[in-house]
């Protein structure tokens, strides 16, 4: 009884073990409460806020109103979770106990920990896996309703301004889940593990960079039942500044997105140049790590542009600036730069980390040391240092600057040597390997396939005079795919097949994921050669109609698209069984030789007891002939 | 392993010169083999695709493909070789790993040497043969004798000026063959793209802004203008015809369109 009456008065009626504030916030708290501080701006901000004339070509007051309910939507949500937990308590002087630490850590709190801001590299890492596979989920279907769509000339049962959403939010929300498919899984489960460390440089950034996320997935899907996002995914302005309500999610959205990959990357950074494990050298770091931190790097300076021109354009929108705007002086060319100047980078932030994990699981099964560990370094090194210099060529024919196109397809071409070496690595590995045939291995002959076409129509594209005929086709929607799905994705799957043993304790199911394999690829393959087609014969992109004389690839297109979706079911449905009730794993099922695979299933709470000590790379497999 | 370490994969001197171990005449062989149909059938399908050009640019850029595409196949054949050679090698199935691999080659200076060289050429050789048509592609815009065309965007028609004959403007574009036209293009409201498919040129129409390209069309008929950047809701259906005529068919129907403007 004593206790009650020393709790404030405005707490009455709790039990006496009642838990302190910190160990109650979790994803409720932070849904309520920031939709709670949504609500209150909206209507005050109704209230109060001055009506502009009717007359305005731009709908400011609504557009101040909604962007002021999304930043206190996003204060409310991440105040909610408990992100700032830590800084108010250090403003007040008192910094976080030893037992606060470990329970936001996460210890002993079973399932519940997945919905707190828990720090723990390996919650983060699932609650990253979890969300990828939803966020692929809806992007997959709006896929799907592109494609059936677009099945038939006349389709047409979806209205223009519904498909323009649907286009938008299927790019930007793919994009999205790609960025985030190997490093947000595998890069904040797997890899502190595999350079020995117990956890990341900064686990409440961890913890940050993931909630930032949640954060930003409402303000995407409220904005498509506002107008929706209508430019495509790139948003590009005038137009964006023309749509509906809609386009303040997806500048909040990309707000939020862009610091938390910030956020993301400065912790990726930081963990890998300072806790590898001892002995663990640059020429001992497997390189996956080189991927990964690869990939972070690049969005550093990439996404803090973004982020930027977003700013603008809300700014545009809502008090009527002019950035972009041509009569006040602005350009939409501007906007062009910026988005570019994060957008070509960002496909590489997408590639790398998929491609390093397949050089990663090469040796692996193969049974043989990686070929040109060096060579793969180079080549990622020169993919990074060229692909912030070849923004351009997606503004070749915007007219922009004519007399910097030579230069910007002299930089575009040179990126095929060091992509070059990356193939050299792998095919050098399947050389003489002894072949373990499970899908990791076959995602590499995948990977070789895709990205060969994705990289061989790529300089085409980056090419002035052909790209002068295909840019702004299906032709370049082909070509993206092959990269982005083709290489990047089947990277990822292979990546899950390959660490599922180790971040849930089961293995994942074979036949399941062979059934899966070959229907992705296979459709694959059928829809996007589909899609090449009707793009060289004058199709554009982004159209929810088209001449008859496109029917036929539109039609392959779409039947090979439906055998996508039937094989990324079926891997989602062997995902689920598996981890639920598939066959337990054991600590290292496929006798690799990095460290994730030397602690126990499941990971203990700080992976070590005592730090490893590294003295040689990962990569020993083969014996030399006597 | 580090005494192995340094040792070429294509290179063991003192058993058999290299060339004669089986599974590299294996990826010759395949190599030899694939190298032409990859070039063939990639050149086929995206040149038949492109459908009949109706001005040398569009020739070019169909050139332009045929060519890339047979540069890249001997690459895209090497590594399909080397791929399938490794996977008709020694496969193992089973939940157990196999035995290592009977070496541990972890470089090969030679052979990493050789591919950053020929990856190099090869990149060289896309650059000139592009910039020598982009190049001649420029020129064209600089032609005195040229018509010159206003070509304007707006949600979601194409309008087209006549600046040298002064009052026409028409939705379908009308051009005499064999003559060359620069375009002026600009947009009233948001970014479009000027596209002439079947000509293969292509160029953005910016608010506040005029763009040019150029372009001689070589062949009398009835080609595709669309736009090719998403511009708002009927963005799919925001496409005209070009009609090229004869110069007497040019004369006589700018002469009829400007009487109409003129009774208008």
């Amino acid at each position: 009884m004593t206790t009650i009456m020393n709790r404030p008065a405005s707490a009455p009626g709790s039990a006496a073990g009642r838990k302190p504030l910190i160990e109650r916030l979790n994803i409720v708290t932070a849904f309520l409460l920031g939709t709670v501080s949504a609500v209150v701006v909206w209507q005050l901000a109704l209230k109060f806020m001055p009506e502009t004339p009717e007359t305005s070509l731009f709908f400011n007051r609504e557009d101040k109103i909604s962007l002021l309910s999304l930043i206190a939507w996003f204060v409310g949500f991440m105040t909610g979770i408990g992100a700032l937990n830590g800084p108010i308590r250090w403003a007040m002087g008192k910094d976080l106990s030893h037992s606060e630490n470990m329970f936001l850590a996460g210890k002993d709190q079973g399932i519940k920990r997945y919905f707190r801001y828990t720090t723990d590299h390996k919650v983060v890492g699932i609650q990253y896996l979890v969300t990828t596979i939803i966020i692929f989920f809806v992007g997959g279907t709006l896929a799907m309703l592109i494609r059936t769509n677009l099945g038939h000339p006349s389709g047409g049962w979806i209205h223009p301004q519904a498909y323009n959403a649907i286009v938008g939010w299927h790019g930007i929300v793919m994009i999205v889940a790609t960025i985030i498919m190997v490093t947000g899984p595998f890069g904040n489960f797997i890899m502190p593990i595999m350079i020995g460390a117990r956890d990341m440089a900064f686990p409440r950034l961890n913890a940050l960079s993931f909630w930032l996320i949640v954060a930003a997935i409402p303000p995407i899907f409220i904005s498509f039942f506002t107008g929706g996002i209508t430019t495509g995914w790139t948003a590009y302005n005038p137009l964006a500044s023309q749509a509906g309500l809609g386009m303040n999610g997806y500048i909040a959205f990309i707000c939020i997105f862009a610091i938390s990959t910030m956020v993301a990357g400065a912790n990726i950074t930081t963990t890998v140049i300072k806790m590898r494990a001892k002995g663990m050298t640059w020429n001992r770091t497997p390189i996956f790590i080189y991927g990964v931190v690869a990939s972070v790097a690049l969005a550093l300076p990439a996404f803090p542009v973004f982020f930027l021109s977003q700013i603008m354009s809300g700014l545009d929108r809502a008090f009527a600036t002019s950035f972009y705007n041509s009569a006040g002086g602005g350009s939409g060319w501007l906007y062009e730069n910026l988005f570019w100047i994060m957008g070509h980078p960002e496909v590489y932030v997408i590639l790398l980390p998929a491609i390093a994990a397949l050089m990663e699981m090469a040796p692996v099964f193969t049974r043989r040391p990686l070929f040109g560990f060096n060579l793969a370094v180079l080549g990622i090194a020169g993919i990074c240092g060229l692909s912030i210099l070849v923004w351009a060529h997606h503004m070749y024919i915007s007219g922009w600057a004519p007399l910097l196109n030579a230069p910007f397809m002299l930089t575009t071409e040179l990126i095929s040597i060091p992509t070059g070496m990356l193939f050299l690595v792998l095919v050098g590995t399947l050389w003489r390997g002894r072949l373990w045939m499970t899908v990791p291995l076959m995602s590499i002959f995948a990977l070789l396939w895709n990205f060969m076409i994705g990289g061989i129509t790529g300089i085409y594209l980056s090419d002035v005079p052909a790209d002068a005929f295909l840019h702004g086709s299906m032709y370049v929607t082909a070509h993206f795919h092959y990269t982005l799905m083709g290489a990047g994705l089947t990277g990822a799957i292979a990546s899950l097949v390959y660490w599922f043993p180790k971040m849930t304790g089961r293995m994942l199911d074979k036949k399941l994921s062979w059934i899966s394999f070959w229907m992705v690829q296979i459709g694959f393959n059928v829809a996007f050669m589909g899609m090449f087609m009707v793009g060289l014969a004058g199709q554009p992109r982004r159209v929810e109609s088209y001449a008859a004389m496109f029917s036929r690839g539109n039609l392959i297109t779409t039947i090979g698209a439906y055998t996508i979706m039937i094989g990324m079911l079926v891997l989602l449905h062997g995902v689920i069984s598996s981890w639920r009730s598939g066959q337990k794993a054991p600590m290292n099922p496929w006798h690799a030789k990095t460290l994730e695979w030397t602690v126990a299933n499941p990971v203990p709470l700080e992976n070590f007891d005592v730090l490893p000590v590294v003295t040689s790379d990962a990569y020993g497999y083969g014996k030399a002939k006597s | 392993m580090h005494k192995g370490a340094r040792m070429s994969d294509l290179q063991t001197p003192q058993k058999a010169q290299w060339w004669k171990k089986a599974d590299v005449k294996k990826t010759l062989l395949l190599w030899v083999v694939l190298t032409p149909i990859i070039g063939f059938v990639g050149t086929e399908v995206q040149v038949r695709s492109m459908g009949a050009p109706a001005s040398e640019v569009m020739a070019s850029v169909k050139h332009l493909m045929a060519v890339f595409t047979w540069a890249a196949s001997p690459v895209a054949a090497l590594v399909a070789a080397l791929a399938l050679t490794s996977l008709l090698n020694k496969r193992h199935y089973g939940d157990t790993p196999p035995p290592d691999a009977d070496h541990e080659i972890r470089n090969s200076a030679r052979t990493a040497s050789t591919w950053i060289v020929v990856s190099t050429l090869l990149c060289l050789f896309a650059l000139i043969t592009g910039m020598i048509v982009f190049q001649k592609d420029s020129e064209a815009l600089l032609d005195a004798k040229a018509i010159n065309i206003n070509a304007t965007g707006q949600q979601w028609l194409w309008s087209f000026d006549y600046p040298d004959s002064a009052g026409v403007r028409s939705a379908d574009l009308y051009l005499p063959v064999d003559k060359p036209v620069v375009f002026h293009i600009t947009s009233v409201d948001v970014k479009h793209s000027f596209w002439i498919v079947q000509m293969g040129i292509k160029m953005d129409a910016n608010p506040g802004y005029i763009t040019e390209t150029a372009v001689t069309p070589n062949k009398i008929g009835v080609f595709d203008i669309r736009c090719a950047e998403l511009c708002g809701l009927l963005h799919a259906y925001m496409q005209t015809k070009v009609h090229v005529v004869s110069q007497a068919d040019y004369d006589a129907w700018l002469k009829n369109s400007a009487t109409l403007e003129g009774a208008a």
